[in-house]
């Protein structure tokens, strides 16, 4: 993973670069301790289980963490997940975690 | 409002050294090492993931702490209860707190509850966190010092709230750095007053507090006037305190002659931040107040462990009072006194004195635990017991002997201020079928010195009463032969420390022979204290001393002792 890979994938990496005081490793090493919140994992089973107020919680706590690391593709999924959940909807969960998951995926996997 | 310290009084001289501390509060490792990251060149950062870490982290470090970045949901509890607790805590309450949230509608509900501002999540660019951070710290600041009122009228010095809550600033803001808290006390202050007028001594006041000043702005720091003529110097760690002395010292010696009249110094350098500020200026009061008054020129004193070790020591006596008033631990004794106008001395009375026999520290020192007693407003307790022992002593005596034995008991300079004492006092001599005249009452001089109206008008009340008043140790305070003569008083009480060198023709003796002048113009009989020989006796019968009391003749006996001595000597009562 680099800046210019998370570029590509579609993070806002001058908006990340900026938090992280412009300290390029730095912002690497958060991206890399961020997705690997062992919540990206329960979050599935607690989608499935039904219970709709802890998967709530699991997501918006996500949602502090990938927003501030600009990772856009991801966050505006997770916004997604969190704002059905927040009011409560029906909405196929799964899908929309597998896209989740898939995008974290993604910026795992970039070299 | 910008924190300016020009306009405080004080000029911060590292400033680039000096670094607030601020603490992140959030659950999430990420977003605390960003913050930490935005915030870590300018501030010290301290860390909590829990509400519980948060709240015993903030009491922690709650004279540090200039702000709190609280997240509002965490796992155990979210931060509203962090920001309930710190509103309901008076010691936590002026700390701000900036709220992290990603909830538009919590930002409302935090606001209500006591944050000063909130972030929201993704962070700003962190030049407007770091902006905001910074208004809110001044804004704080401001509020709390604006709070406190601020000057001095007389002397332009800071007032001690105002000073306290500026130090408190101070601490947060240069943490490391070595400060000593400093008590500048002028004693006797009330003579300059009373043989110049108030208005000279306001002059003096200021020109001590412009040296107070100058001292403390060349040393980094700020004063304050805490009462008539104490201050406060919260001041840079200084390897000695010459400076200091020469400067005060000096002002004062061209502003008066009174040799008396007296600069003590108490230090408390306090390079560890072991204490807290209140009690950094407790322990430099404790130093200054061990240095006496009646030294000879101006006095410094640092605190010391012995010091401590005293300041424990006293803590416990006081916590001990009750108890030991419970459980009988306060005994009185009799120290006699003897007519001496006759060829043979006749016992005439005694002086009640009061020992305590402490379960642990054994025999106390009276001239310890009385002043000690004293200066915290414990010594009425104390003296009501001794009159009511007193008392029922001389009542028993009657009834075994059949005669009266007068005792004089002490009066405290606060019973005097007591509306109830003339009142107590009568109900001690009905409770025991005495005579007023019974129980002489012994005022020491100083008390008449320090506020001359209350206490002749008390003085008078007594008298009325049928008491007999004796004014205490005279010749140690400044009475002036003025108030002498308008002074309703039965006897004059020399001061020990006159007889002590008195010999044939010295100038000692001419103190006293002129002392008993004085009485002779009053009318009053003079009692003398502390004779321990033969040749005091007889220098002081041949000027006309009237009465006496020492170990020449008897060192204060136990009441059944001075039961057997009034036995052997009826003949001197009947």
């Amino acid at each position: 993973m680099t800046i210019d890979t998370l570029r590509q994938f579609g993070a806002n990496v001058d908006e990340g670069l900026e938090r992280c005081m412009g300290m390029e490793d730095f912002y690497l090493e958060m991206v890399e301790l961020g997705l690997s919140d062992e919540r990206f994992n329960t979050l599935g089973d607690v989608l499935d289980s039904g219970n709709f107020d802890e998967a709530f919680e699991t997501v918006h706590a996500l949602k502090g963490v990938i927003g501030n690391l600009a990772l856009a593709p991801l966050y505006n999924t997770i916004c997604e997940i969190t704002e059905h959940l927040r009011a409560k909807e029906s909405v196929d969960y799964r899908a929309l975690y597998d896209k989740l998951i898939e995008q974290r995926k993604q910026i795992l996997e970039m070299e | 409002m910008n924190f300016d310290n020009s306009q405080l009084d004080i000029e911060a001289k590292y400033e680039r050294d000096f670094r607030r501390t601020i603490l992140i509060v959030d659950d999430e490792p990420v977003n605390l090492r960003l913050l930490g990251n935005i915030l870590g060149e300018e501030y010290d950062v301290a860390y909590a993931q829990t509400g519980k870490e948060a709240i015993s982290e903030i009491k922690k470090q709650k004279d540090l702490l200039s702000l709190v970045l609280l997240d509002l949901y965490m796992p155990d509890g979210n931060g509203y209860a962090v920001l309930d607790e710190m509103r309901t805590n008076e010691e936590l309450r002026d700390i701000p707190v900036i709220v992290l949230t990603s909830d538009k509608s919590a930002e409302v509900e935090s606001l209500h509850r006591g944050a000063v501002d909130f972030l929201s999540k993704p962070y700003d660019n962190p030049e407007v966190i770091k902006a905001r951070i910074r208004r809110s710290i001044e804004l704080s600041i401001g509020r709390s010092i604006i709070g406190a009122t601020g000057v001095d009228k007389l002397t332009g010095l800071m007032t001690k709230e105002y000073f306290f809550r500026y130090s408190q600033e101070y601490d947060k803001f240069h943490p490391d750095q070595e400060v000593d808290a400093i008590v500048v006390n002028v004693s006797k202050f009330h003579l300059i007053n009373e043989l110049y007028g108030r208005n000279f001594g306001d002059r003096v006041i200021k020109v001590i507090a412009e040296g107070v000043r100058n001292a403390s702005r060349a040393c980094g720091g700020v004063a304050c006037r805490t009462n008539a003529d104490c201050f406060y110097m919260y001041i840079e760690h200084q390897e000695n305190y010459d400076f200091l002395m020469r400067t005060l010292s000096n002002l004062l010696a061209e502003m008066l002659e009174v040799q008396d009249i007296r600069l003590r110094i108490g230090v408390y350098p306090d390079i560890y931040h072991s204490v807290n500020l209140e009690q950094r200026f407790d322990r430099a009061l404790q130093a200054c107040n061990l240095l006496s008054r009646n030294a000879g020129q101006d006095t410094l004193s640092v605190y010391d462990n012995r010091m401590h070790e005293r300041e424990i020591y006293e803590a416990k006596l006081l916590g001990d009072i009750e108890k030991a008033l419970l459980e009988n631990q306060f005994k009185i004794v009799f120290q006699p006194k003897y007519d001496i106008h006759e060829d043979q001395p006749e016992l005439c009375s005694a002086e009640v004195l009061v020992r305590w026999k402490h379960p642990e520290y054994g025999l106390v020192r009276p001239d310890f635990f009385i002043p000690l007693f004293e200066e915290n407003g414990r010594i009425k307790e104390l003296d009501r017991f001794v009159w009511q022992e007193a008392a029922r002593q001389v009542r028993i005596w009657h009834d075994m002997y059949g005669v009266k034995v007068p005792v004089s008991v002490n009066v405290s300079r606060v019973d005097i201020f007591d509306p109830d004492l003339l009142e107590f006092l009568k109900k001690v001599i009905s409770d025991n079928n005495l005579d007023p005249a019974d129980l002489h009452l012994e005022i020491t001089e100083t008390a008449y010195t320090d506020s001359v109206n209350t206490m002749i008008e008390v003085v008078k009340s007594l008298r009325d009463a049928g008491f007999k008043v004796e004014m205490d140790d005279f010749g140690k305070g400044y009475s002036s032969l003025n108030m002498l003569t308008s002074l309703p008083i039965d006897a004059l009480k020399l001061d020990m420390a006159f007889i002590k060198d008195i010999a044939e023709n010295n100038k000692e003796m001419s103190m006293v022979e002129f002392i008993l002048e004085i009485a002779r113009f009053l009318g009053v009989p003079v009692i003398a204290e502390g004779v321990e020989n033969a040749e005091q006796y007889l220098l002081l019968k041949k000027a006309g001393c009237d009465i006496i009391q020492g170990y020449y003749f008897s060192k204060p006996v136990s009441s059944s002792e001075f039961g057997h001595l009034i036995e052997r000597n009826l003949g001197c009562f009947k």
